[in-house]
């Protein structure tokens, strides 16, 4: 997964990943623990996260 | 009549249930998976987080959010905060809100008390800030750290950049309405109690739902296109601010355009604490002045224990952003909670930041516009069209109130 420049780090898809897999300081980044399943990408409310 | 509405945020519901109750036909397009956007709640290592709020209803259950909520028949409760606020002075003590006056001289307090009342009454016309405005009358450092305080905690700005007419509205406001609560059960129970009155009015909501039109003929909206699909409509509400409306049809309405242009969101940042231990002890808000960036700070927990797990407590911090480095400001937060609450164990859970698409407020304070648009029946609500002095989503209420008024419902 990747985040692009739209992130402003507001870490709802932190809350939604079922994995574990994001962290967020200020931005989103992924984690080893990310699985691809793209279940963050729809909870994204700027459309931020798309698959790599 | 049929009213479609983009967005199932705070603003978009509030006038989905209010339209549906006078008898339109409501429909709701939501592009998450969730309804209730920035204000509901996130559930997260068993705390009820939210997407954006803290939990908060700035005037509590006399305020005009609550008012509308009673008036639609949204079943929430509000547990008004008690004390409303404290402030932490620079020695490290504690005074209530209502005393901050205690902080200055008694030659000020006195001055301070003509100025205002003087203020309230014959409101600025100028643009003149709110920080400006203390400067004009006071030179007084703890007023002015009292006033980013507040305006950060807030409006998530700092003094400078809010209108002193604006300020004075909100100022009105606290004397008319009183203090703040929190909807037991978190934000979320509000947009949640919102919903479920839509659709026993029979209206729809729809998730996962992204709105990429809005069909014109003659300077009105005739419809929408949401996933591809079109949507005959009466009228349409937008609760995505008149910027990111304007984009969804050709509009040529230039002096609208300039006027949209200067509409500036705000930006800010919340972290989200966990504590065996009550830090703060009581649901209102804990002003801190002196701190580096922290604005203020609330504990949820003590108004609704069950945003927490047993025995735990949530805490959560608010800062508006001033620098441009988002990393080196939210590090000087982390610094301020440190010297806070020395020796005190707690346990970051989240750091949320906010800006540009995902603000604080689409509009922030004092820039708001009003709900129309150059379509005559097309309206913008929610917090990129809040009413005059209303702090957050008193000001997405009264918003909502004034664009319902403009519809005659
Ligand atoms: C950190 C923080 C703390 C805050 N604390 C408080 C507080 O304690 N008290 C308080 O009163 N206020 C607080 N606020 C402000 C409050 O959360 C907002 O003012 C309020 O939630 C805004 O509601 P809205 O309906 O205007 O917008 P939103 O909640 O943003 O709703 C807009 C909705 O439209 C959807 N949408 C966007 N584009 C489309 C499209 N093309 N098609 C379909 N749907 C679309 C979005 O997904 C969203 O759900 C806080 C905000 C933040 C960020
Ligand atoms: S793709 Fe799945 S596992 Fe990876 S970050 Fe997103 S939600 Fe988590
Ligand atoms: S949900 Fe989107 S904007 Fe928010 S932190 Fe995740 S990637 Fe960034």
């Amino acid at each position: 997964m990747k985040v692009n420049q739209n992130c402003v780090g507001c870490g709802q898809c932190v809350a939604y990943c079922p994995y574990d897999a994001i962290i967020v300081f200020g931005r989103a980044g992924m984690n080893e623990k990310c699985v691809e399943c793209g279940v963050c990408v729809d909870y994204c409310p700027v459309c931020a996260i798309a698959e790599e | 009549m049929k009213a479609a509405i983009i967005g199932a945020g705070l603003g978009g519901l509030l006038a989905g249930a209010k339209l549906s109750k006078s008898g339109y036909d409501v429909e709701i397009f939501e592009r998450l998976p969730f309804i209730g956007g920035r204000f509901t709640n996130l559930d997260y290592k068993g705390f009820k987080l939210s997407t954006g709020a803290l939990h908060m209803i700035p005037h509590g259950s006399r305020g005009p959010l609550a008012q509308m909520l009673r008036e639609v028949g949204a079943d929430v409760k509000i547990r008004d905060s008690n004390p409303m606020a404290v402030i932490m002075k620079d020695t490290g003590e504690t005074i209530a809100f209502h005393d901050f006056r205690k902080g200055l001289s008694l030659t000020k307090r006195v001055k301070l008390g003509t100025i205002l009342a003087c203020s309230l009454k014959f409101k600025p016309k100028s643009n003149i800030s709110f920080k400006d405005w203390i400067l004009k009358y006071f030179d007084d450092d703890f007023l002015l750290k009292l006033a980013d305080s507040f305006c950060g905690w807030a409006l998530s700005l700092q003094a400078k950049d809010v209108p002193a007419r604006e300020m004075l509205e909100i100022i009105d406001n606290m004397y008319r309405f009183k203090g703040s609560g929190v909807p037991v059960g978190g934000c979320g129970v509000v947009t949640g109690a919102l919903a479920d009155v839509i659709k026993s009015n029979g209206g729809r909501i729809h998730t996962l739902s992204c709105v990429e039109k809005i069909i014109t003929d003659n300077n009105r909206a005739k419809g929408i296109s949401a996933n591809g699909k079109t949507i005959a409509t009466d009228i349409v509400i937008s609760d995505i601010g008149h910027l990111e409306t304007s984009r969804m049809f050709e509009c040529g309405d230039e002096v609208y355009l300039e006027k949209i242009k200067k509409v500036t969101p705000s930006k800010g940042i919340k972290m989200c604490l966990s504590s065996d231990e009550p830090l703060l002890g009581h649901s209102g808000v804990f002003f801190t002045p002196y701190a580096e960036r922290i604005n203020g700070i609330n504990e949820v927990t003590n108004a609704d224990p069950t945003l927490a797990p047993p025995a735990k407590h949530l805490i959560m911090s608010h800062q508006a952003v001033i620098s441009d480095d988002l990393n080196q400001e939210i590090n000087l937060g982390l610094l301020d909670l440190k010297k806070l609450f020395p020796g005190k164990k707690y346990e970051v859970l989240l750091i949320q930041s906010y800006s540009n698409g995902w603000p604080v407020n689409r509009a922030s304070s004092g820039s708001d516009i009003g709900n129309r648009t150059p379509l005559c029946n097309l309206y913008v609500v929610g917090d990129g069209a809040k009413g005059k002095g209303g702090i957050e989503v008193e000001g997405v209420a009264l918003g909502v109130r004034n664009a319902m008024k403009d519809i005659g419902v």
